[in-house]
């Protein structure tokens, strides 16, 4: 059989509109659906103080009416072509996006012109949109076993600087507190074409889409430059640690964030692939040691938003372990997988199988990345992140190679700087309610 | 009432939405279906955007098969078959997919069990050898099975504290019964009394060429990969399963409300339906269509309703949902417990309606496009297409389908969508689950019908 790697190119091209709006196109004709994005460079770490949740409810607005096309317009118009759409909201990106049958591509692209353009929103839509919200943190966080486990949770124990360390789905005070001119002015700090970039992708032509793009866009007046907040955090000294009750879930658990190289760094390639050689399913270090052969845990996992954040973040790895054993306990077997690493390293026939199934992985969430009912919903998220972050789409076919390039060596040096104790934070969730639910 | 406009001198630009231009053809990737002499049925579909392959190795046999004895059991025995097999231990089938960036899952459901495996198209053979030595060989190590089997009940404790899985699980038990459909999940009791040998004889029985399906979509060339299926499943021999008799479901005539306690609830998770049909019921494109209007899209009517109007939910829906032999309609929302009973009077009230009076035709072209669209959304990735084809070939349905999917929702009508609602959103006859602090909504459920009392293990309270 054949075992050469094909090299995968994505066709990216991409322009700047006389506005400052960055345009990304990628064309691929195999089947008649468009996918299309835009992404602001603003997330929940800049919400306002004394507004925590406040960019999440601000996505929701954005959805409530703009000035051609009154609440519920977008929806329709975009269900009624036979399109999904979304928005999320992340720690330094908003996100608003829709895959549709790629005759619609006009309409969707006049449809976030227009949003764009000018918001049109009343105190009834607010009002109305806050109570989404608040069902919202219900449904995912207050009234679910371990909801907000652990994005909620770390922040606050791992960080000192406000931004990164708040609640970012919101305190409903901070959510009862936000006015129709905090709606005002978050839309004319942050939501202008020159904050932004647009993505077309699937059923096109990058030329015409361009042109479309222009068409619609370009005479949108640029805003000021957003102000560079410092997002920086004070050197830490020691771990740090907190406690959050679990009011549902019937099994303890913990979550251990290692705060992250920088963004593109040496460090960060190696990061990633460390990343995968503690996590990455049954054959990652974590689950095998923890779950398949110690018995200790009943189920681990872990993440790393690495290509989407610009700014602090952390590798974090959960852990659901059996009541009988105790935190600590639990904690020094973990400690053990990874002062294992630091005393030995990886071999190269660790590494080499990570580097295929990151490169595999990469390839999936290019291709889907959101469930499969969004086609290339993560190859418009990369191009995003890469001309948002890094001022290059093309990052998309040329990421890769940082980390093939990636040597035994460097993995263990990395988990040797990194995967200490004054460099993490470690969150346990203990159930109240023992024994309630049996 | 104050109106942030955020950019008032602009109004001159494009008023209008653009006009919609004519749909595109689908172009249906070369597809190629064969069955080989043991009776396994091939599906191979090819897609060559991405270097990758997923292929999904199905039996038609599940949980349902063995409800009345063992609940669960098809999805244990799929659980501890990818722990090991005669020439592979656990942590070297582990070690085997990552070499070939591969994602191994071994599940059952009601109806069908399933191996799927996707990794890297240049290891397209290597991950079939994998799928077929776990469909073969399984060696259901004791250690491995036991370890699996406590980690069940870990989770099915915490599952039991999930508001959604709980009114899940209560309502299946409540519209099914008897019929093995009711059961969603087993107790931890019959979890500890499954013995080895049960997986074994399961195994033994339902893995089979003549009861399997095998599906593969990706980067490959359909010769070649047809060829290499015959060499590594082609000897596979194994007598096929008998079918087993499906008892009927009950029949209701009344609302009733089942209540489960779940204290300190700050929401009620509400799900509420009845009975439907299968998607080889000549209704099934009917039914589709209203529901995408009544609950089943953002822009339905009980989404503005709940939602967009009243904010008394962040997500609820409005589903058909065909399982093989019987099929159901059901409406969810978790709301906050102040407005249950308002939220009910709001789901019925938009269930008679679609029930009373025909849809607009703007309503029905709406619904018609979104059908249409996000049906070729659903086939543009290798994921969704293998998922299409899959329910084709599962559930015996036409061969063309797919192909005519589309075209056979553009040709219904508002009349289509009142008979539909009128036959299977059954307002009168709902069955009500709601999942929630009793102190907090029994009043509320009351309104709604005699109400039943359970706790989140199932027990009458």
């Amino acid at each position: 059989m054949n075992h050469q790697p094909k090299k995968l190119h994505i066709p990216v091209e991409h322009t700047t509109l006389a506005n400052g709006l960055r345009v990304v196109a990628s064309p691929d004709r195999s089947a008649p659906v468009v996918t299309v994005g835009v992404y602001y460079q603003i997330g929940f770490r800049l919400e306002p103080r004394g507004r925590s949740g406040f960019a999440h409810l601000f996505e929701h607005m954005m959805f409530q009416g703009s000035e051609n096309a009154g609440k519920m317009e977008h929806i329709r118009l975009i269900n009624s072509s036979g399109g999904l759409l979304n928005g999320t909201t992340n720690y330094d990106i908003t996100n608003y996006f829709e895959a549709v049958p790629s005759n619609a591509l006009e309409r969707v692209l006049w449809l976030e012109a227009d949003r764009m353009r000018a918001l049109k929103v009343d105190d009834e839509n607010l009002r109305n949109q806050r109570d989404v919200v608040k069902e919202e943190v219900r449904v995912n966080v207050m009234n679910h076993p371990y909801g907000g486990f652990p994005w909620l949770d770390l922040p606050p124990v791992a960080f000192r600087n406000w931004p990164n360390a708040h609640n970012f789905y919101g305190d409903f005070a901070d959510l009862d507190a936000a006015t129709l001119a905090d709606v005002r002015s978050f839309f004319h700090t942050y939501y202008s074409p020159n904050n932004a970039v647009l993505l077309m992708l699937g059923d096109l032509d990058p030329a015409e889409a361009f042109s479309l793009a222009k068409r619609f866009f370009e005479d949108i007046p640029p805003g000021p430059q957003p102000p560079r907040a410092d997002v920086s955090e004070p050197p830490q000294t020691e771990e740090r640690r907190g406690e959050v009750p679990e009011k549902f879930g019937t099994l303890p658990a913990i979550a251990i964030g290692y705060t992250a190289p920088p963004r593109e760094s040496e460090d960060w390639f190696a990061a990633n692939m460390l990343e995968r050689v503690l996590h990455g399913g049954r054959a990652g270090r974590i689950y095998r040691q923890l779950v398949l052969e110690k018995q200790i845990a009943v189920d681990t996992d872990g993440s790393f938003d690495a290509f989407d954040t610009n700014g602090p973040t952390q590798m974090v790895t959960r852990i659901f372990h059996r009541p009988e054993y105790t935190a600590d306990a639990t904690i020094a077997a973990f400690d053990e997988v990874i002062r294992e690493i630091h005393e030995k390293g990886i071999a190269a026939e660790e590494l080499d199988p990570v580097k295929v199934k990151f490169r595999s992985d990469y390839y999936s969430m290019l291709e889907g990345g959101m469930g499969s009912y969004m086609p290339r919903f993560g190859l418009m998220h990369y191009l995003a992140c890469f001309t948002l972050f890094d001022g290059d789409p093309h990052r998309v076919n040329t990421i890769l190679d940082g980390f093939q390039a990636v040597t035994p060596a460097q993995v263990r040096a990395v988990a040797q700087k990194y995967l200490v104790p004054r460099n993490r934070a470690v969150v346990v969730r203990r159930p109240v309610a023992k024994g309630a639910a049996r | 009432m104050t109106t942030a406009s955020t950019s008032p001198a602009s109004s001159h630009h494009h008023a209008m939405p653009p006009a919609l231009g004519a749909e595109r053809p689908v172009a249906w990737p070369s597809r190629t279906v064969r069955s080989l002499a043991n009776g396994l049925q091939v599906v191979l579909a090819e897609a060559h955007t991405f270097p990758k392959i997923s292929a999904q190795l199905f039996f038609r046999s599940g949980n349902a098969a063995v409800a009345h004895t063992t609940p669960g059991l098809a999805e244990m025995t799929a659980a501890v078959v990818r722990t090991g097999t005669a020439s592979r231990p656990s942590r070297r089938i582990e070690e085997d997919l990552r070499r070939m960036g591969a994602d191994l899952g071994s599940h059952a459901g009601a109806d069908t069990t399933a191996i799927s495996a996707s990794g890297l198209a240049e290891f397209s053979e290597g991950i079939l050898e994998l799928i077929a030595d776990l469909a073969r060989r399984a060696s259901f190590p004791v250690d491995e099975f036991e370890r699996e089997r406590r980690q069940k009940i870990e989770g099915l404790r915490v599952e039991r504290t999930t508001p959604g899985f709980l009114a899940g699980e209560r309502f299946r038990h409540v519209l099914f019964g008897g019929h093995p459909y009711a059961i969603v999940a087993p107790t931890e009791e019959q979890v500890a009394a499954y013995r080895r040998e049960q997986l074994e004889d399961f195994y033994h029985h339902y893995y089979s060429p003549a009861n399997a399906l095998l599906v593969i979509v990706g980067d490959f060339s359909s010769g070649p990969m047809l060829a290499q299926i015959e060499k590594i499943f082609g000897a596979w021999e194994a007598p096929e399963p008998h079918a087993l008799p499906t008892p009927v479901p009950p029949h209701y005539s009344g609302r009733r409300v089942h209540l489960v306690h779940l204290p300190e609830s700050v929401q009620t998770q509400v799900m509420l339906g009845n009975l439907a049909i299968t998607r080889r019921d000549p209704d099934w494109y009917r039914i589709v269509l209203a529901n995408s209007i009544y609950g089943g899209a953002f822009h339905s009517r009980l989404v503005i309703n709940i939602r967009e109007q009243k904010g008394y939910t962040y997500s609820p829906r409005s589903g058909v949902n065909p399982l093989r032999h019987h099929g159901y309609f059901n409406v969810h929302a978790a709301v906050r417990n102040e407005v249950v009973a308002a939220t009910l009077t709001e789901i019925f009230y938009e269930m008679d309606r679609i029930r009373s009076l025909p849809v607009s035709d703007e309503e029905l072209s709406s619904a018609r496009n979104y059908l249409s669209g996000v049906f070729s959304l659903g086939v543009a990735t290798q994921d969704g297409l293998l998922g299409q084809l899959s329910t084709v070939y599962l559930d015996r349905l036409p061969e063309d389908y797919l192909e005519t999917y589309r075209e056979k929702i553009h040709a219904l009508t508002a009349d289509d969508v009142l008979a539909a609602a009128r036959r299977h959103f059954d307002s009168a006859n709902a069955q009500i689950v709601l999942v929630g602090d009793r102190a907090q909504i029994a009043d509320q459920a009351a309104l709604f019908g005699p109400v039943t009392n359970y706790d989140a293990a199932g027990n009458l309270m």
